[in-house]
């Protein structure tokens, strides 16, 4: 490998820039990190040439461990968005000086001089002063500077940040140009996703500090496992809908669109769905489709930008309450589409803006996220009203851009009021008020089981008055539970700048015996979720019963969280009634994935 | 026509400053007759009063008047003190320059209204901090006595005194520019295998050069010609501690008109040369910049 970064994290005033970011770049591939600005992609760069130091973890150039090394030794080079070419030198002097601090002979000097020049084809040019050079041209001594002393690795930041369009797309061809010639490893930081997909072999997308995925362009485009990456690069439409035996379900649309990934198990539950603009076909009627039938809607908006056409189209059947949440804010109920469409389209169906027309769908991602959207659910108008306001709860849906619906279920409280009409989908959320169970006879165990008996496949229990959670705990009750809890956490930590820890207890009459199985437990569940979610785990063994050991660590401190897998309903009751005995003032996710013999 | 109006008619519409052009450049020409009358009355007049003066008994007893050893010895002093302030001076707003413009640290403002210090604060007074600190009542003075060490009324107090009201030149010219000028080309050099001097002599310096010989030139000027903080200090011992400025004094108070604008004229001079360097400089940065 390259370059290796490994759990490296850099801090400025307490709080993480770059946190826990681990990813290994190969031999010759150019890799580009993408991300907003401030994700911290170009203090990560800046780390890997050594201009910023490391609080945390290793990073190796060549298998060198350099973590330690000053930036002057670490022999790579670097490309500044502004140039910072040495103003007062010649481009010639400009392009040697790496070459002259190493005291190369001048006849050396002047012939890699002008195999360099020759390399970003500016021949001729070698008496110009900077100030005399385009910015474009000033951009490509910069490169041949960096590239001057042979070094191991060559990192751009935001190179053609300055430059105007057509510069940037010559510049582009250039050094992709260059780095395959050269065969050099290649890190560029951008945040122009056309930019990354068009010279990167991988593109590793960062956002608040965290690397969320890497990946080959097209992959990360076609199948993309956040909804970050899903609508950062290019555009998408997040809908919810629930997946089924025979397929997805928008409302009461069933759509058998080609390229569904199967994922989870049979069980039928809700899941975010990733509809690309270019996938939508629009048509006069549902029986001119050609692609699985969508809903009907209304053109509302109509953009001509030369080879497309990007339209807005509301939703007014089928998926019209699917919206996870609009790009426009705007909170009337309907779900509006982006969509775009090539000259062929719009000249095979021309539209105008108010007509109605069919939409169908050619193909459909589906993101492994289990946590879907919130539903906060409570027995009376006024208790629901009030829990969908919780501040921890709409900071969260805000983080994951996902939406919060409130409904009223008389059979929370009350069993003899029977099921609910529909199925609870998303994460069910309730309020832990012992007083409103009271009165009812029901406390929150019961509350969870009734939810989990009704569709819901994690409960959220949210206390009053909330601070985010600086620490998360993670325990699961049994082996079936752990890879459902895992995936509920990571996607939970994506969203939330805390601090993970599992928690493995083993009974207080363990012997020594048991121990090595314990830790095996803990070293596992650590690799499993770095190795399939990206998540950086802290693991703690402790001794005892689990509920007591947990309710314990969660009452030393606040600002934590527990998540807390079962697999058998029973156990909450049986083993973990110790977390309910007092109203919790912490927040808790339970997570429940019945053992399956398919999902072992 | 399908011709609209030219180009060059078209520009120079868009040129004209304000709508009434007729008033707008009377107001011109009363600011500029204003300055200029100020200028006359302020500065030329006594210029020509000191050349005047000085060349009043003829060039002979002009140049004359430079014989005089005290006056010679005026002379050297002042080059001494020069010669000492400066290129430490230089070396300090270099250093408190870097610091300021390359580093966050606690205290960095109240560090850059220090440096400001010697500015707000009367030269007469920053004079008398010294012969408070080290004068034989002082609270060294004892000290320094016993040891035979004599800073006030002797070239030290004078170079110290000096020191304080020029240090502030180099700093406040270079730290604007450097804040300006960034970090990346000396970050680029240290990843191009460069050490600290390497990137301070071949990066760092000439990017600063311009900036740096502009605060040199207004330090050297305020050195050569500071009153107030030195005569405190120097004691007026003739031809042992009294520099041009002072020993201008010393012959106008003995009614030498003369000799005391003749060495008035030489510092007058180097201001001029000064202000000659000044504008040169000014103009290649200008030059350099484009």
């Amino acid at each position: 490998m390259s370059i290796t970064l490994d759990q490296v994290t850099k801090r400025y005033q307490g709080s993480p820039v770059v946190n826990d970011v681990s990813v290994e770049v190969g031999e010759g591939e150019f890799f580009v990190l993408l991300g907003p600005s401030g994700s911290g992609k170009s203090t990560l760069l800046r780390a890997i040439a050594g201009l910023t130091g490391v609080d945390h973890g290793r990073i190796a150039l060549h298998g060198r461990d350099v973590t330690h090394v000053s930036a002057r030794q670490r022999g790579v080079g670097l490309v500044f968005q502004n140039y910072a070419l040495f103003r007062h030198m010649s481009v010639g002097d400009n392009i040697e000086f790496a070459l002259r601090v190493r005291h190369m002979k001048a006849a050396d000097r002047r012939a890699r001089r002008k195999e360099l020049l020759r390399l970003v084809a500016l021949e001729g040019m070698d008496d110009r002063l900077p100030t005399q050079l385009s910015g474009g041209q000033q951009q490509r001594v910069a490169v041949a500077r960096a590239l001057a002393h042979k070094p191991q690795v060559l990192l751009l930041d935001e190179p053609f940040g300055a430059l105007d369009a057509k510069i940037r797309e010559e510049l582009r061809r250039t050094i992709r140009q260059v780095q395959r010639e050269l065969n050099i490893t290649t890190v560029l930081v951008t945040h122009d996703q056309e930019e990354a997909f068009a010279m990167a072999d991988r593109i590793g997308v960062m956002n608040l500090g965290r690397l969320l995925e890497c990946g080959r362009p097209d992959e990360l485009y076609a199948r993309p496992a956040t909804r970050f990456v899903a609508t950062f690069l290019g555009a998408a439409n997040l809908l919810l809908a629930r997946q089924t035996a025979n397929g997805i379900r928008f409302g009461a649309t069933p759509v058998n669109a080609r390229a569904l990934e199967k994922i989870d198990s049979g069980r039928e539950h809700e899941v975010v769905a990733v509809l690309r603009p270019e996938e939508v076909e629009l048509a006069p009627t549902r029986d001119n489709l050609r692609v699985s039938y969508l809903g009907h809607g209304v053109i509302d908006e109509m953009v001509f930008t030369g080879a497309f056409e990007r339209l807005r189209v509301r939703l007014a059947d089928g998926a019209a309450d699917a919206q996870i949440a609009r790009p426009g804010g705007d909170g009337d109920g309907a779900a509006v589409l982006d969509v775009t469409r090539t000259q062929h389209e719009q000249r095979v169906f021309p539209l105008a803006v108010g007509q109605s027309v069919a939409m169908g769908v050619r193909r459909i991602h589906v993101l492994p996220t289990p946590l879907s959207s919130y539903t906060a659910v409570a027995a009376d108008q006024p208790a629901a009203d009030a829990l969908v306001k919780n501040p921890l709860l709409v900071e969260l849906a805000n983080r994951m851009k996902t939406r919060i619906v409130a409904r009223v279920e008389p059979g929370l409280a009350n069993p003899s009021s029977g099921r609910p009409a529909t199925p609870i989908s998303g994460v069910a959320v309730i309020a832990p008020h012992q007083d409103a169970g009271a009165q009812t006879g029901r406390d929150v165990i019961a509350q969870i089981e009734w939810l989990l008996h009704n569709g819901a496949a994690e409960v959220l229990v949210l206390p009053d008055q909330l601070v985010p959670p600086q620490r998360v705990l993670i325990h699961w009750a049994d082996d079936a539970a752990r890879r459902a809890t895992l995936a509920v956490a990571a996607s939970l930590l994506r969203h939330v700048p805390a601090e993970a820890v599992y928690v493995g207890i083993l009974p207080e009459s363990a012997g020594e015996t048991q121990r090595p199985a314990g830790m095996r437990t803990l070293l596992d569940a650590r690799s499993e979720a770095q190795a399939v979610h990206g998540l950086e785990m802290r693991t703690e063994l402790r001794f005892g019963a689990a509920a007591d050991e947990l309710h314990r660590q969660l009452s030393e401190s606040p600002e934590q969280m527990l998540i807390l897998g079962i697999s058998a309903l029973a156990d909450l009751r049986a083993r973990f009634a110790a977390l309910f005995a007092s109203s919790p003032g912490y927040p808790m996710m339970i997570v429940h994935r019945p053992a399956s013999p398919t999902n072992p | 026509m399908a011709h609209g109006p030219s180009k060059a008619l078209l520009a120079e519409l868009a040129s004209r400053p304000g709508r009434d052009t007729f008033v707008s450049t009377l107001i011109k020409g009363m600011f500029i007759a204003l300055s200029l009358l100020f200028l006359a009355a302020l500065l030329f007049a006594p210029l020509i009063t000191v050349f005047a003066t000085a060349l009043s008994k003829g060039f002979e007893m002009y140049v004359e008047s430079f014989a005089d050893p005290d006056t010679l010895a005026a002379i050297r002093l002042t080059l001494i003190t020069a010669a000492i302030v400066v290129p430490v001076n230089t070396v300090f707003g270099i250093a408190a320059a870097w610091a300021i413009a390359k580093f966050e640290f606690k205290g960095k403002s109240i560090l850059i209204t220090l440096i400001d210090l010697p500015i707000a604060v009367s030269p007469v007074i920053s004079g008398l901090i010294y012969v408070l600190l080290f004068g034989m009542q002082g609270w060294f003075g004892l000290w320094l006595q016993e040891h035979d060490i004599s800073i006030i009324f002797a070239l030290p107090g004078i170079v110290l005194a000096t020191m304080f009201v020029t240090f502030p030149y180099v700093a406040r010219e270079l730290i604007p520019l450097m804040q300006q000028l960034g970090n990346d080309e000396e970050e680029a050099a240290i990843t191009l295998g460069a050490g600290g001097l390497m990137t301070f002599f071949h990066v760092t310096l000439p990017k600063i050069r311009w900036g740096l010989v502009y605060g040199v030139i207004l330090c050297n000027a305020r050195a050569m010609g500071e009153f107030g903080a030195v005569s405190v200090v120097s004691g007026h011992i003739r031809g042992l501690t009294t520099t041009m400025p002072l020993h201008v004094e010393i012959l106008y108070n003995e009614y030498n008109f003369v000799g005391a604008f003749a060495v008035a004229s030489l510092l007058t001079l180097l201001a001029v040369v000064t202000l000659i360097i000044k504008s040169l400089v000014e103009w290649r940065t200008g030059y350099s910049k484009r």
